[in-house]
């Protein structure tokens, strides 16, 4: 079983008068690659800078290891930060950057500096690098500096600030594998902060799930993906229909809801509704995945009728709006034969039967602001 | 043809400095190379005389004594402006525009003014004795005018705000994040402080330096008025060979050889804040 290493206990962090952060309680194992997800201004990065001790917390604690580091100077803390603009020293070149750590803690000797500066370039991968400037490297060869400074202090937690958001797409993609790989050979904790939930999806061990300073959910990535445990998160993660429904009444595992005239069976996914209680709500919200869904000439049953209103291609896959009685269903379906949709055709949705939630629509703390992901 | 059109606009400006700035320094230096009768009046013969002259040990320490009082003017107002410059880029935004204006606030009365008003501080009647007289802290005043020391009060006194302003543009450009990086990886404030602020704001220490050791080699007004002659600095021997002294080929020689003496600053400020590091830095 891997140790608990390190532990958030509510802690709540005010800048003036606005709240940042509200009783976010967290725990973490050893070696774990885990990510803060939200949108920007979501106190994803105030929370690593808390962790880092760059910012004082106003309430609750911060144990790391069973001990409470939260009046701790960030010198005197044993993790490391990755800033998002990776913050190498512009007057000291790669080797005395890596250096910087040891040097001013005076925690290795020069010879032991040598040696350890070396093996963090083999793992980064920027062997003879050495004497170069930081000006002198591109955007993903200043990070792989960066992410060897921070590591060459052993540190107990690796925390990471959006690292990935000055790189373009295609090294993106690339660092996205890296830093995964990065993380199991370097066998450290990895706190890792993104409003990219592809990044956050493709990487994490577990995501936590994080909006106006507070947790949504935390889960592994198929979790987060599957299971949304609220609006916010089913809204935030994956690209999902989001409708206001009725629900009518509950056979056996189905429910039956309306949707604007229409009225459909669904059979709620693990949702957090109640089965049994779901013929109590009146209102709640159907969230399903865009790519889950069917568009068909013939009537299938249990399916929604409607028109066409817009056709995408996009590469491998097809984007199709559907107006079934004013309201507008998105569905992502891989390219096919019969994929000649125009706009005005009249068409059957359907969608499988999993992948459907039912969440409650008094929802405290959802909000849904995801449109632009 | 399309560089000569584009350059056109400079012009008026380098007329200007052509007119203004760049014949009456040539005429400066022909000068130096001349000699002149008893009534003071340019004997048109070339001779190097006045060079050699400098060189007297009485002139060579007239040079030693300004360049001194440069360079402890530069090291003073650099101990007083960095932690004022520090403090300030830290301060939140209407404060900080309040204290740049305080330190600006002089510059709106007359210099020469601003000096006579050290003589009321400083001298036998003067505020301090007056006030330590008061308190019996001492019972004879303090004789605290005329000295090198008053010379170098009022300059560095006059020069500090450049100081202040070239090194509070480097601190303000500084990247925080930077110092966060260091206390990130371990280093305590004053490591920080010394290993990641302080080689960062070297260009604006130099920049400030030189700002403040080029004037301070020629202003004669607060050496007048403050040392009253008892020390001779580079400022007050030209104007005096050129005034009272009737001697303006020597004095155009001094003059010369205080241009070289900057020069060398400059070039000194070149090489710290050389190829464009400061841009890169900042």
């Amino acid at each position: 079983m891997k140790e608990q290493l390190l532990s958030i206990r509510k802690i709540n962090k005010y800048f003036g008068r606005s709240h940042i952060l509200k009783d976010v309680t967290l725990d973490i194992k050893d070696g774990e690659f885990i990510t803060l997800l939200g949108p920007s201004g979501c106190g994803k990065t105030t929370i690593l800078r808390c962790i880092a001790g760059l910012e004082s917390i106003d309430s609750g604690d911060i144990l790391l290891y069973g001990e409470s580091i939260k009046d701790l100077a960030p010198n005197k803390r044993n993790v490391n930060t990755v800033f998002q603009n990776y913050a190498l020293f512009p007057h000291l070149n790669v080797y005395d950057n890596i250096a910087y750590g040891p040097r001013i803690k005076k925690s290795m000797g020069e010879g032991e500096i040598k040696k350890s500066v070396a093996e963090m370039l083999e793992l980064v991968q920027m062997q003879g690098y050495e004497k170069r400037m930081t000006h002198q490297l591109s955007g993903g060869q200043r990070q792989r500096i960066a992410i060897a400074r921070a590591l060459i202090n052993k540190p107990d937690i690796l925390l990471l600030d959006e690292p990935l958001g000055a790189l373009d797409l295609k090294l993106r993609k690339y660092m996205q594998t890296e830093l995964a790989h990065l993380q199991k050979q370097a066998e450290t904790t990895f706190i890792y902060v993104t409003h990219d939930q592809e990044e956050a999806l493709n990487m994490s061990d577990r995501i936590v799930v994080i909006n106006e300073g507070v947790v949504q959910q935390v889960g592994t990535p198929s979790d987060i993906y599957n299971n949304s445990k609220n609006l916010f998160v089913a809204g935030f993660i994956g690209d999902r229909n989001i409708k206001e429904v009725k629900v009518l009444q509950k056979k056996g595992d189905f429910c039956s809801v309306k949707l604007g005239n229409s009225v459909i069976y669904i059979k709620p996914d693990r949702s957090l509704v109640d089965h049994d209680k779901c013929s109590e709500m009146e209102a709640a919200v159907l969230a399903v995945h865009m790519d889950k869904m069917k568009i068909s000439y013939e009537e299938v049953p249990n399916s929604l009728y409607g028109q066409i209103t817009f056709v995408h291609y996009a590469g491998s896959q097809i984007k199709t709006e559907v107006d079934v009685d004013g309201e507008l269903l998105t569905v992502i379906e891989y390219q096919n034969d019969n994929d000649n949709y125009s706009i005005g055709d009249k068409v059957y949705v359907s969608w499988e039967e999993t992948g459907v939630l039912l969440l409650p629509k008094e929802d405290t703390t959802g909000r849904r602001e995801d449109e632009k992901d | 043809m399309k560089r000569i059109k584009q350059n056109l606009p400079a012009l008026p400006i380098l007329g200007y400095l052509l007119l203004l700035v760049g014949i009456p320094l040539l005429l400066v230096v022909i000068l130096s190379f001349l000699t002149r009768d008893s009534l003071g009046n340019i004997i048109f013969e070339f001779t190097p005389d006045n060079y050699r002259k400098m060189f007297d040990p009485v002139y060579l320490r007239v040079f030693l004594n300004s360049f001194s009082l440069a360079l402890f003017t530069g090291l003073i107002t650099l101990l007083v402006g960095y932690p004022v410059a520090y403090f300030t880029a830290g301060l939140e935004q209407k404060r900080r525009s309040f204290v740049i204006l305080l330190i600006m606030l002089p510059f709106w009365i007359s210099s020469l003014l601003r000096t006579y008003g050290w003589t009321i501080l400083l001298g036998k009647e003067g505020l301090i004795n007056n006030v330590l007289m008061f308190f019996n802290i001492i019972d004879q005043p303090l004789n605290m005018m005329y000295k090198f020391g008053t010379v170098l009060t009022g300059t560095a006194y006059m020069l500090v705000p450049f100081m202040i302003i070239s090194i509070y543009n480097s601190v303000d450009k500084l990247d925080r994040s930077l110092l966060e990086a260091s206390y990130d990886l371990g280093g305590g404030k004053w490591k920080t402080f010394f290993n990641i602020t302080l080689p960062l704001t070297t260009p604006g220490i130099a920049r400030g330096f030189t700002l403040v050791f080029i004037p301070a080699l020629g202003l004669y007004y607060i050496s007048d008025l403050l040392g009253g002659g008892n020390t001779m600095f580079l400022g007050n021997l030209i104007n005096n060979m050129a005034t009272r002294g009737r001697n303006r080929p020597l004095a155009s020689a001094f003059a010369v050889g205080m241009i070289l003496l900057v020069l060398l600053v400059l070039f000194i400020y070149g090489r710290v804040t050389k190829s464009g590091k400061e841009s890169l830095y900042q």
